[in-house]
């Protein structure tokens, strides 16, 4: 009697006791392996920050890059990066908001516009350097007008486009329906209602996805390369669109693995620290607010 | 936005005020852009004359990059540059690369090419039969050239390189690259060579001698040292031309510029003290 | 509009008699007014219009130009040597592309081989596991890694990895597509894991109710119940982490090595599409076959990210309709 129940029991508890144990070594191994891998990743930027920014002076920030004594700034390629950016945004945030408004407010729900979809979607997968190839055919075979800042800013526009019209539809379309029939209701125009309602509320969207293209503008390298070229005019202030439009990130790799200069190194740690730390910034400035605003609305 | 906006004013005024200024000290009515692109071992001796000559004349822009000798001529057929470096005449056929119409060359000054091992490769010295074998891939240790029992690493140049051209003409004299293997690694540029050479341990390859840092070391071939005085008295033989390719004949501030470059205040000042050759040290 | 309500007060001023004037005017103003708003309704309409039709166009410009360019490829070299030919030596006319195809899936394989796992882990970590402050904080943390640009990340495999790698295996160079699949790793890493994080978040409580009163332990609900259930989410993370290892560019240059051999091995230095085309573009002359074939090496890429998309899309209609 005793065996009996011991075996019929046994099976039972153990088998308990088993997956109690692969619970608690699953557990165990989740939070290790995410432990680690985050850490792991925070190292590694807080190696580059710690790397680079003790050692940054206004004088690396601001200065013209040299190609073979020591003591070469980054001004002009960080210029470059905060000057394409803004043409790039000037053209890319309209036009893409403008898309998204109207993918998700004024387009019939047909096959068609489900093709559209398809095509933003798809333009928003397709590589850089794909952008980049079409820049040259475009700029520098068809316009033929070389590697310019006007180039490379227009290329990363297009880069962006699809990315920003998907996410202004995005917004757009999860801000609730009351919010836009009350407007309807007081009498406003299918544009008011746009504007003073749907953007506004989908505004933490918007910014969030400005951010996001931002970013990605300020950090692409593939583009730039081939629509924008290596070097820079070699003067700070350059407002000229037709100088050539080496960014920061482009300076990083090309300082690392073609120059010649011999604090090579010590450019290329300085680099990356700045580089991270404006899309940190990019990041803090703009998101930080929502949240406080999210928290408040809460 | 408004900050951007009082930035950027305060920005070109200080770009004019500084440009009123240079331009009050120097005399100079020179205008223009000269976009140069090309050879890498040409590109300090670009740049110092570039330095030197924005000096004398503050209204012209120069920016100088450098992707291997082929991109120069390409890039002026292209229209992307004024100014082609290459490390051998374009304007006429040769091996392995056909003519540029259409464009003149300007020869610049001479380059002597060095074959450059990692600080920790114990050889100092090899014959062109040993050079010929590491680079063909026939040798594949550093003990078989008297060195220690290690893997030799080749570092070449991909194809469309002049300091590549020379090197296989002149130190190789002829013999073909290995092209594959786990220890066999194409770079696009001097730069990327040197950074290759310095980092990787037991590797080789080749540069001109203007690049050869403390980092590595430059080889004696057949017991000859890399100097620009052996160069000159005939002794070593790996060194080439270098040439500016331009659209036709040039013109304004492109033309200054290569006669600057061409002159013998700059011959024979900036461009010896980094370690090239004056074109009239060889006749 | 902020005109009216200025001109208003000021027309219906102290004076009674212009009262009804003022009522006139203002009528004549709102039917202006009307017509002007619907005016703007309008263009503002067709804007957006022409905008969407624009992002479209860019997407038609690019297929139409890398196939028109890509296809003068063929007027040379025969398609089965494109594709599968070994030997790439542009200089003799030889051009095989097979080297940097292969190399792409090998990387992008290999990518997935290491980012997968590790991404549902941390996935499942952040939806099941962690606190909710935890959650709070590491959730911002990973979408802002997402941001970082590649370039970094190169950097750092090119200064920390490569050394490393050659220090732990003993290998001569330490390039090659096992450097390239762990600095890709630690990019995708973020994109796969936070969007996997969302499609397990998004599980229905009560299936995982279920499956905890069936005694079933938090370990047998995620494996058995919540990671089936949130599959094809966290297959569109997968694929969007294969597009962007697929698609990724300076950070894969900085570590392959860059030489055009098959990648028959982790550590030896090999080329893929992308890298290969963003090095070998400035050398080469337009209308040679040469730059035809680095325009039908992009056009390939293309047709691969947006033969993706068509799969997400696919996944997504097939998720509805489950």
């Amino acid at each position: 009697m005793k065996n009996a129940t011991g075996a019929a029991r046994s099976p039972f508890s153990s088998g308990r006791g088993i997956n109690s144990l692969n619970n608690r070594l699953f557990t165990a191994f989740v939070w290790s392996a995410s432990a680690a891998m985050v850490l792991f990743i925070l190292a590694l930027l807080y190696l580059i920050l710690q790397k680079g920014l003790p050692t940054l002076t206004w004088d690396f920030i601001l200065g013209l890059p040299s190609e073979i004594e020591e003591g070469g700034g980054i001004g002009p390629a960080l210029f470059n990066s905060f000057y394409m950016l803004l043409i790039s945004l000037f053209i890319a945030v309209p036009l893409g908001m403008a898309a998204g408004i109207y993918l998700a407010e004024f387009a019939p729900d047909n096959k068609l516009i489900g093709f559209v979809r398809i095509c933003v979607e798809g333009l928003a997968s397709v590589p850089s350097i794909i952008f980049g190839l079409f820049g040259i055919a475009l700029f520098v075979e068809m316009f033929q007008i070389g590697l310019t800042i006007l180039g490379g800013a227009v290329s990363l526009a297009f880069l962006n486009l699809p990315v920003m019209t998907r996410v202004t539809e995005e917004s757009i379309r999860a801000v609730p329906g009351e919010l836009k029939q009350a407007s309807f209701a007081l009498g406003a125009t299918h544009l008011q209602t746009i504007r003073r309602v749907l953007v506004p509320s989908a505004i933490n969207g918007l910014v969030t996805g400005i951010c996001l293209i931002a970013g990605r503008a300020f950090g692409e390298s593939a583009v730039i390369i081939l629509t924008a070229g290596v070097t820079t005019s070699g003067e700070m202030w350059d407002f000229n669109l037709l100088s050539p439009g080496e960014t920061l990130a482009v300076h990083l790799w090309y300082v690392q693995s073609e120059a010649i200069v011999p604090d090579a190194v010590s450019i290329s740690d300085k680099a990356a620290a700045v580089l991270v730390f404006v899309i940190l910034l990019f990041n803090v400035l703009f998101r930080i607010p929502l949240w406080i605003k999210e928290r408040r609305s809460r | 936005m408004k900050w951007f906006k009082s930035l950027s004013v305060a920005a070109l005024a200080i770009a004019l005020v500084s440009t009123s200024v240079s331009v009050a000290g120097a005399a100079s009515d020179l205008k223009g852009k000269i976009v140069i692109n090309g050879s890498s071992a040409l590109l300090p001796l670009t740049l110092q004359a570039a330095n030197e000559f924005k000096k004398l004349h503050p209204k012209v822009k120069i920016s100088a990059s450098a992707a291997g000798s082929i991109t120069g001529p390409q890039s002026v057929r292209k229209g992307i540059a004024d100014i082609g470096a290459v490390d051998w005449d374009a304007s006429q056929d040769v091996p392995g690369f056909k003519k540029f119409d259409g464009q003149v060359a300007h020869k610049v000054a001479i380059i002597p090419f060095a074959a450059v091992v990692n600080k920790n490769v114990k050889v100092d010295d090899l014959t062109t039969k040993q050079l010929q074998d590491i680079f063909s891939g026939k040798v594949t240790n550093w003990k078989d050239v008297g060195g220690e029992d290690a893997d030799i690493i080749v570092v070449n140049r991909a194809f469309g390189s002049g300091t590549r051209v020379n090197f296989q003409m002149k130190a190789l004299q002829g013999t073909e690259f290995i092209s594959k293997g786990s220890n066999y690694k194409e770079v696009k540029s001097s730069g990327d060579m040197k950074t290759a050479v310095e980092t990787t341990p037991n590797a080789i390859g080749y540069i001109d001698l203007v690049y050869v840092t403390s980092n590595m070391k430059a080889l004696k071939i057949n017991k000859i040292a890399p100097t620009e005085a052996n160069v000159v008295n005939g002794t070593y033989k790996v060194w080439g031309y270098g040439y500016y390719m331009t659209k036709g004949k040039p013109d304004g501030a492109t033309k200054a510029f290569i006669e600057y470059i061409q002159s013998a205040k700059f011959q024979n000042g900036s461009l010896k003290k980094l370690k090239f050759i004056p074109i009239s040290a060889l006749k | 509009m902020q005109l009216d309500t200025s001109a208003r007060p000021s027309i219906a001023g102290p004076n009674a008699s212009e009262l009804g004037g003022s009522i006139k005017a203002g009528s004549g103003k709102s039917f202006d007014r009307k017509n002007r708003l619907l005016f703007y309704n309008r263009f503002f309409k067709l804007a957006c219009i022409a905008s969407a039709v624009f992002v479209c166009l860019i997407l038609f410009g690019i297929l139409f130009l890398m196939f028109r360019t890509g296809v003068l490829t063929f007027r040379d070299v025969s398609p089965m040597t494109f594709f599968f030919s070994t030997d790439w030596t542009p200089e003799d006319d030889r051009y095989g592309a097979f080297v940097f195809i292969f190399g792409t899936f090998a990387l992008t394989l290999l990518t997935l081989l290491i980012s997968v796992p590790l991404s549902v882990v941390i996935a499942v970590f952040l939806a099941e596991v962690a606190p909710t402050w935890l959650r709070n904080l590491l959730r911002p943390v990973l979408d802002l890694l997402v941001g970082i640009p590649s370039v970094v990340y190169g950097f750092l495999g090119l200064t920390i990895l490569i050394p490393l790698l050659r220090d732990i295996t003993g290998t001569n160079m330490g390039d090659g597509i096992l450097a390239a699949a762990i600095v890709l790793t630690i990019m995708v890493l973020p994109t796969i894991s936070r969007v996997s994080d969302d499609a397990i978040s998004a599980v229905p409580r009560k299936y995982r109710d279920a499956s905890y009163a069936l005694g079933a332990t938090r370990f047998q609900t995620i494996f058995k119940v919540t990671i089936p259930a949130a599959r094809s989410g966290i297959l569109y993370g997968v694929i969007l982490g294969m597009a962007r290892a697929i698609g990724e560019t300076m950070a894969v240059v900085m570590v392959i090595g860059n030489t055009p051999q098959l990648a028959d091995a982790l550590f030896k230095p090999t080329s893929v599409l992308t890298s290969n085309i963003v090095m070998q573009i400035a050398n080469v002359p337009f209308d040679s076959t040469w730059n035809n074939a680095l325009y039908m090496m992009g056009f390939l890429l293309l047709v691969i990210s947006l033969l993706m998309i068509v799969l997400v899309r696919l996944l997504q209609r097939k998720g509805a309709h489950s």
